[in-house]
C-alpha cells in the first residue's frame, strides 16, 4: 500500500505497509514532477496543448505561429550575426563582408536573417489581414488587435533599423533619405531628423544608434508586445470562424500545432531556400561623396517612395506623414471605427471596403515601384541630360 | 475491415482518435525538430567557427643574431600583420629572450598561472608576476608561487646570423 502524503489534514503518518520500492519512489519523484511541484509548468503546458479550437478553425489560423517562429529565428541569427559585426563607420562594412566571405556559413546566416525580415512582414501583413477580414478584433479582442498593430510597427522599426548596419551603398543612402523624411514634418521635423541620426548628417552616430535601438530597444518592445499578445489571445480564445461551423471543438494540440508545424516546414524550408539561392549582396562601402548611386528602400517602404514621387514640391508631407499617419492610425482604431455588432464582412461593408481600399493602394505603389526597380547593380542613375538646357 | 468511417470501424472510435493523435502527435514533434535542427545547426556552426580558425604559423625576424650575447635575458619587442576577425591590422607583440651557449630561447611572457605579463628583473635572475606572486629562474621554471608550470617557450630559428621568432606560442618550440 502507498504511503499517504502529509497534508494539513493529515498531519501525522498512518502506519501502513509499503515496500522499500514505494518508499522510494514516494521519496524520489520523476524530473517532470519535481519541477512541476516548484514550477507548475505542465499544468500551464496542458491547459495550452488542450484549448478547445472551435469546428472550422484550421489553416488560416496558422499564420501566428508561422510568424513567432520566424521571430525566434531573426533572433537567433542576430545574436550569432551580433558577435561577429562591429558598429563602427570603419569597421562596419569589413565585418559584414567578413561575414559573407570569411566564413563557410556566414553568408547562409545572413541570408536567413535578410530574407527573415522579408518573410516576417508577408506574415504579418497576411496574419494583420486574416484578422482584419474575419472581424476577429471585435469585442472583447480589441486590445489584442492594437498588440498586434504595435508587433507590426516594431518589426517595420527593425527592418530600419538594420537596413543600415552593413553600411554599404545601399544602406547609407536608403537611411539618407529615410531619415530626411522626418524633416519634412513641420516644426518638429527637423530636430526629429537630428535626434534620429543622432547629428545632422547620417554618420558614426546613426550607426551607433541604430545599432542599439536594433539589438537592443526593439527586441525589448518586441518581447512585450508579444507576451500581452499572446496572453490576450489565450484569454479571450480563438475567435473562430465568421460563420460558425458545426461540430465539436477540437484540441489545439495536436491537431491544430500539425497544422501549424506543416506551415512553419513551409515557411522555413522557403527560407532556408531563399538564403542559399539568392545570397544577400553587398555594394560599394558607404561613400557620402558618391552622386552616381539612386538609393532605394527595402520593399515594404518602396509605396511609400512611390507615393512620394507624385507629390508635387512642398508637398511632400502628405506622402511622408499624412497619409502614413492615418493609415496607422486607422489600424489602431479599427476596432472602433468598425461599429458592426456582427463579424460578417456583408455587415460590415464600409470598414471592409476602406481597408481593401488601403491595401490597394499600398499595393499598387508598392507594385509600381518592384516593377520600376532597376536590376541588380543598376543603382547607378544615369546623369541627367543637361544638353538641352546648355544655352548654344 | 475497417475503412476509416468510425461507425463501421471495429475498433471503439477512441482508439481510432487515440492512434491519429498519436500520429499527428510524433509528427508535430518531428517536424519542430527537423525546423530546429535545420536552423541551429548552420548557426551554431557560425558561432562556433572560431573554433576550427587556427592562427597562422608566422616566423618573424626580430633580432640579429650579434645584438645578444650569451648568457644576456632580453626583452624583445617586434610588429607583424594579424587578421583579427574582419580586419588586418599592424599589432605588437614582446618576448623574452635568453641566449646560451648552444642555443636561443625565447619565453612567453604571458604568466602561465592566468596570464598576466611577467617582469624580468635582472638583478634578481627571475621573471615575476605582478598579479599573483608567481616567480620563475631564468630558465622559466617555477620557482614559487601558484604557476602551474614553466613559462611556454616560441619556437625560434636562425637564418642568415638572423633570429627568427615563431608569433605562436607553444609551436616549433
Amino acid at each position: 500500500m502507498a504511503r499517504e502524503v502529509l497534508s494539513p489534514e493529515e498531519p501525522v503518518v498512518r502506519e501502513v505497509d509499503t515496500t522499500q520500492e514505494e518508499r522510494l519512489i514516494a521519496d524520489r519523484p520523476s524530473l517532470k514532477d519535481w519541477t512541476d511541484l516548484r514550477l507548475g509548468w505542465w499544468g500551464f503546458v496542458r491547459k495550452n496543448m488542450d484549448e478547445p479550437m472551435p469546428a472550422g478553425v484550421g489553416w488560416w489560423q496558422t499564420l501566428g505561429n508561422l510568424l513567432m517562429t520566424l521571430l525566434a529565428f531573426q533572433f537567433t541569427t542576430g545574436v550569432a550575426l551580433a558577435m561577429f559585426y562591429s558598429p563602427g563607420t570603419e569597421s562596419a562594412y569589413l565585418s559584414v563582408k567578413h561575414i559573407n566571405e570569411g566564413h563557410p556559413v556566414g553568408l547562409f546566416v545572413r541570408g536567413l536573417h535578410v530574407w527573415g525580415s522579408t518573410l516576417i512582414v508577408i506574415a504579418t501583413v497576411l496574419h494583420l489581414l486574416r484578422v482584419f477580414f474575419w472581424g476577429s478584433y471585435k469585442k472583447p479582442r480589441e486590445l489584442t488587435w492594437v498588440m498586434g498593430v504595435m508587433i507590426f510597427n516594431v518589426i517595420l522599426g527593425f527592418s530600419f533599423t538594420g537596413y543600415l548596419l552593413p553600411w554599404d551603398q545601399k544602406a547609407y543612402w536608403a537611411t539618407t533619405v529615410g531619415t530626411r523624411i522626418a524633416a519634412t514634418i513641420p516644426v518638429v521635423g527637423q530636430s526629429m531628423m537630428v535626434l534620429i541620426r543622432g547629428g545632422e548628417e547620417v554618420g558614426a552616430l546613426t550607426l551607433t544608434r541604430f545599432y542599439a535601438i536594433h539589438v537592443m530597444v526593439l527586441p525589448a518592445l518586441l518581447i512585450g508586445f508579444t507576451g500581452l499578445h499572446l496572453y490576450l489571445v489565450r484569454r479571450h480564445h480563438i475567435a473562430g470562424p465568421v460563420v460558425p461551423v458545426k461540430g465539436p471543438p477540437v484540441k489545439f494540440f495536436p491537431n491544430q500545432l500539425f497544422k501549424d508545424a506543416i506551415v512553419v516546414l513551409f515557411g522555413v524550408g522557403l527560407l532556408a531556400y531563399m538564403s542559399l539561392a539568392m545570397p544577400p549582396g553587398l555594394d560599394g562601402i558607404a561613400n557620402p561623396a558618391g552622386t552616381d548611386f539612386a538609393p532605394r528602400p527595402e520593399w515594404y517602404f518602396l509605396g511609400m517612395y512611390e507615393l512620394l514621387k507624385i507629390m508635387p514640391a512642398g508637398w511632400e508631407v502628405i506622402a511622408t506623414a499624412i497619409i502614413p499617419g492615418l493609415v496607422t492610425m486607422g489600424m489602431f482604431l479599427v476596432p472602433w471605427i468598425d461599429r458592426a455588432e456582427s463579424r460578417h464582412p456583408a455587415y460590415r461593408q464600409t470598414i471592409i471596403i476602406a481597408g481593401i481600399a488601403v491595401i490597394l493602394m499600398i499595393g499598387l505603389m508598392t507594385l509600381k515601384g518592384v516593377l520600376e526597380t532597376p536590376p541588380e547593380g543598376g543603382h547607378q542613375s544615369k546623369p541627367p541630360d543637361v544638353s538641352a538646357t546648355i544655352k548654344q | 475491415m475497417c475503412e476509416g468511417n468510425c461507425k463501421d470501424c471495429e475498433k471503439s472510435e477512441t482508439e481510432h482518435d487515440k492512434g491519429r493523435r498519436k500520429v499527428l502527435s510524433w509528427s508535430v514533434g518531428i517536424i519542430n525538430l527537423a525546423v530546429i535542427a535545420g536552423i541551429f545547426a548552420p548557426v551554431a556552426g557560425f558561432i562556433g567557427s572560431p573554433l576550427k580558425n587556427k592562427a597562422k604559423d608566422d616566423w618573424i625576424d626580430v633580432l640579429g643574431e650579434d645584438e645578444i650575447e650569451v648568457g644576456e635575458t632580453k626583452e624583445v619587442k617586434f610588429k607583424t600583420m594579424v587578421e583579427d576577425g574582419y580586419q588586418t591590422i599592424q599589432r605588437e607583440y614582446v618576448v623574452f629572450m635568453r641566449r646560451y651557449p648552444d642555443k636561443i630561447v625565447v619565453f612567453d611572457p604571458s604568466c602561465t598561472h592566468l596570464g598576466c605579463r611577467v617582469l624580468y628583473k635582472k638583478e634578481q635572475g627571475r621573471y615575476l608576476c605582478p598579479c599573483h606572486g608567481g616567480v620563475f629562474d631564468e630558465d622559466g621554471k617555477v620557482v614559487s608561487g601558484p604557476p602551474p608550470q614553466a613559462l611556454v617557450k616560441h619556437g625560434v630559428r636562425v637564418e642568415n646570423g638572423r633570429i627568427l621568432v615563431n608569433r605562436r606560442a607553444g609551436i616549433g618550440a
